[in-house]
C-alpha cells in the first residue's frame, strides 16, 4: 500500500530582520494510513512548523509534501486539528463549538449534529452539550476541541501538544481516551509532544528531532502491544524506549528542555 | 446579615449621612447659599423647576443620544472597513489616530461655524467625542482573534464572510461594548460642552443661566440630573451587553478622551 503521507527533503527557513533561522532542515519520512506517529524534540525544533507544512497552512522553503499521492499546495481538506490551547469560542456551547468546522465547510448540519452527539458521548461529555467553555474544566475543554477536530470525520488528525497544558492525571486520562478513539475510528495521527513518556505510550513510531536546525534524528518503532495500558509504563521495554529517546535528545542538544516524565 | 443586602444598605446609609452632615455644616458654619446651599434648597429647586428641567434634559438627551447613535453606526462601520481594507488602514486610520489625540470638544466653536447654532452642532460634537472609543476598541476586537481559529477556518474552507460573522464580530463584542460604555458617557459631556459654547436650550445652557443668576441650588440640581442621565444611559448599554454578549463580563478597554 502506498504511504498516506510522504515528506520529502523538506526545509523551512524563517528570516527575521538580518537573522536567518533554519527551523527545519531536510526532513524526510513516510507515514502509512492508520499509524500513530509522535514527534518529540526540544522547544524550537520546528515540530509545530512541520505540522503546519504537512497541513498545507505553511509552505515549505524547499522539498515537498504529498498526501494520498497529491502534492500539498493548499491547506488540506480532510484534516482535523487540535492545538495546545482548546481555542473554543466563548460565545458558543460545547455542541456549537464542535459544529464550527461543519458550518465553515458548509456540510449537512443535521447529520453532523448526530455525529457530534455521538462524539460527545464517546469522550464522556454527555450532559454538557449546552454548557459554555468557561463552565468547563481544562480537560473538558480539550475534549471538546478533540470532538471538533473529529466531527468532519477527517482521515488525518494533527495534534500540536494538545494535552501539554493539563495536569498529569487528566493528561493520562485523555491519552487513553485518544487511543480508544484512534482504535475505533482508524485515523492517522501525528502527535507533537514534549513528553517522551507520552510519545512512547501513544505511538507506533516516534520521530525524534533536534533543535536549531530542526533535524530528524531518528525514527523509532514502539514495539508494545495494543491496546496500551498505563501499567505498561513501568515495563522494561517502555523504560528502554524512553531511555533511548532521552539519549538521542541529549546527544542532539537541547535535552534540558525536554521533560521525560508524563507530568510535563 | 448577608453580604448582598449590606451591599445595598451600606451606600444608602452613607449617602444619607453625607446629606445630613452637609445640612448641619451649612447651618453651623453659615455658608452663604450662593456658595453652598443646603440639600433642602436643592430639593425645593428640583420640585419647583421640574418642568423646565425636564424640557432641557430632553434636549440634551436628544443631542447626546443622537451623537452617540451616529458614533455607533459610523464607528462600527468604519472599524470594519479599516480591518478589511489595507488602503484605509494605511491612509485614513493614521488620520483617525491623530484626531483621537486632539481634544474633540475644542471643535465646538468651529462646529458652530460649520454646522450652525442649532441642535446639529451639538449632535456633531457628541458624535465626535463618542466616535473614537467605538472605532479604536472595535478595531482591536476585530483584529485580536486567536490565529488557530483562523487556521481552523482555512482548513475547513470557511468563507471570509463566515470568518467575520462567526469569529471576528462576536470576538469584537466585548471590546466594542467597552468602547460603547466610554462613548455613551462622553457623548453627554460632548453635548454639554457644545451647549456651553453656543445654545439657548439644554442642560448646559441651563446651568450657565443658573450660574449667572447665582442660583447655585439649581445649578447643582442640573449637575445631578446630568449624572442621572449619564448613569441611565450607561446602564442601558450594560443591559444590552448582557443580552447580546453575556460572556463578555470583563475585557480591557482602550480609553476614550474628550
Amino acid at each position: 500500500m502506498p504511504p498516506l503521507i510522504v515528506v520529502d527533503n523538506v526545509s523551512r527557513v524563517f528570516t527575521s530582520g538580518a537573522r536567518i533561522v533554519n527551523a527545519l532542515e531536510r526532513i524526510s519520512f513516510e507515514i502509512q494510513t492508520g499509524e500513530f506517529i509522535s514527534i518529540v524534540g526540544p522547544s524550537g525544533c520546528g515540530k509545530s512548523t512541520l505540522l503546519k507544512i504537512i497541513s498545507g497552512l505553511l509552505p515549505a522553503s524547499s522539498g515537498k509534501v504529498a498526501v494520498n499521492g497529491d502534492l500539498v499546495i493548499n491547506p488540506l481538506e480532510n484534516v482535523g486539528m487540535v492545538f495546545q490551547a482548546p481555542v473554543l469560542l466563548k460565545w458558543r456551547s460545547v455542541l456549537g463549538n464542535i459544529l464550527l468546522p461543519v458550518e465553515f465547510a458548509k456540510l449537512d448540519l443535521p447529520s453532523h449534529v448526530e455525529k457530534a452527539r455521538a462524539l460527545i458521548k464517546l469522550v464522556g461529555l454527555e450532559g454538557f452539550e449546552e454548557m459554555y467553555p468557561h463552565e468547563l474544566s481544562g480537560g473538558m475543554q480539550q475534549r471538546t476541541s478533540l470532538c471538533r477536530a473529529l466531527v468532519t470525520d477527517p482521515q488525518l488528525l494533527l495534534m500540536d501538544e494538545p494535552f501539554g497544558a493539563l495536569d498529569a492525571m487528566t493528561r493520562d486520562e485523555l491519552d487513553l481516551e485518544l487511543l480508544r478513539l484512534w482504535e475505533e475510528k482508524k485515523k492517522t495521527v501525528i502527535f507533537v509532544t514534549h513528553s517522551i513518556q507520552e510519545a512512547v505510550f501513544l505511538s507506533d513510531h516516534v520521530f525524534v528531532m533536534s533543535a536549531r536546525p530542526g533535524r530528524l534524528l531518528e525514527m523509532l518503532s514502539m514495539d508494545l502491544p495494543r491496546p496500551r495500558t498505563l501499567e505498561m509504563m513501568s515495563s522494561p521495554k517502555f523504560g528502554e524506549y524512553t531511555l533511548k529517546i532521552r539519549g538521542l535528545l541529549s546527544a542532539g542538544g537541547g535535552a534540558t528542555e525536554v521533560i521525560a516524565g508524563s507530568t510535563a | 446579615m448577608k453580604p448582598s443586602t449590606s451591599n445595598i444598605i451600606e451606600p444608602i446609609l452613607f449617602f444619607l449621612a453625607l446629606l445630613i452632615l452637609w445640612e448641619i455644616l451649612v447651618e453651623v458654619i453659615k455658608v452663604p447659599a450662593f456658595i453652598l446651599p443646603p440639600p433642602r434648597d436643592l430639593w425645593l429647586a428640583f420640585i419647583g423647576k421640574l418642568p423646565i428641567l425636564g424640557h432641557h434634559a430632553l434636549i440634551t438627551f436628544i443631542e447626546a443620544f443622537g451623537g452617540f447613535a451616529l458614533s455607533l453606526l459610523l464607528g462600527i462601520g468604519f472599524a470594519i472597513a479599516v480591518v478589511y481594507s489595507r488602503h484605509l488602514n494605511n491612509t485614513v486610520y493614521p488620520l483617525i489616530v491623530i484626531l483621537y489625540a486632539m481634544p474633540k470638544s475644542a471643535f465646538a466653536p468651529l462646529m458652530v461655524i460649520w454646522v450652525g447654532y442649532g441642535l446639529f452642532s451639538k449632535i456633531a460634537i457628541a458624535f465626535l467625542v463618542a466616535f473614537f472609543p467605538v472605532v479604536v476598541n472595535t478595531v482591536v476586537g476585530l483584529k485580536e482573534v486567536e490565529p488557530e481559529l483562523l487556521e481552523l477556518a482555512r482548513i475547513n474552507r470557511g468563507s471570509q464572510f463566515d470568518v467575520f460573522k462567526k469569529i471576528r464580530l462576536p470576538n469584537s463584542l466585548p471590546y466594542m461594548f467597552a468602547g460603547i460604555k466610554v462613548a455613551i458617557v462622553l457623548s453627554v459631556t460632548g453635548a454639554i460642552v457644545a451647549e456651553f459654547v453656543a445654545a439657548n436650550e439644554g442642560l448646559g445652557y441651563l446651568v450657565l443661566q443658573a450660574n449667572y443668576s447665582l442660583d447655585t441650588a439649581f445649578a447643582l440640581v442640573i449637575l445631578l440630573t446630568l449624572a442621572v442621565l449619564s448613569l441611565g444611559l450607561f446602564w442601558l448599554v450594560e443591559i444590552v451587553q448582557r443580552k447580546l454578549a453575556p460572556w463578555s463580563a470583563a475585557v480591557r478597554q482602550v480609553e476614550g478622551s474628550f
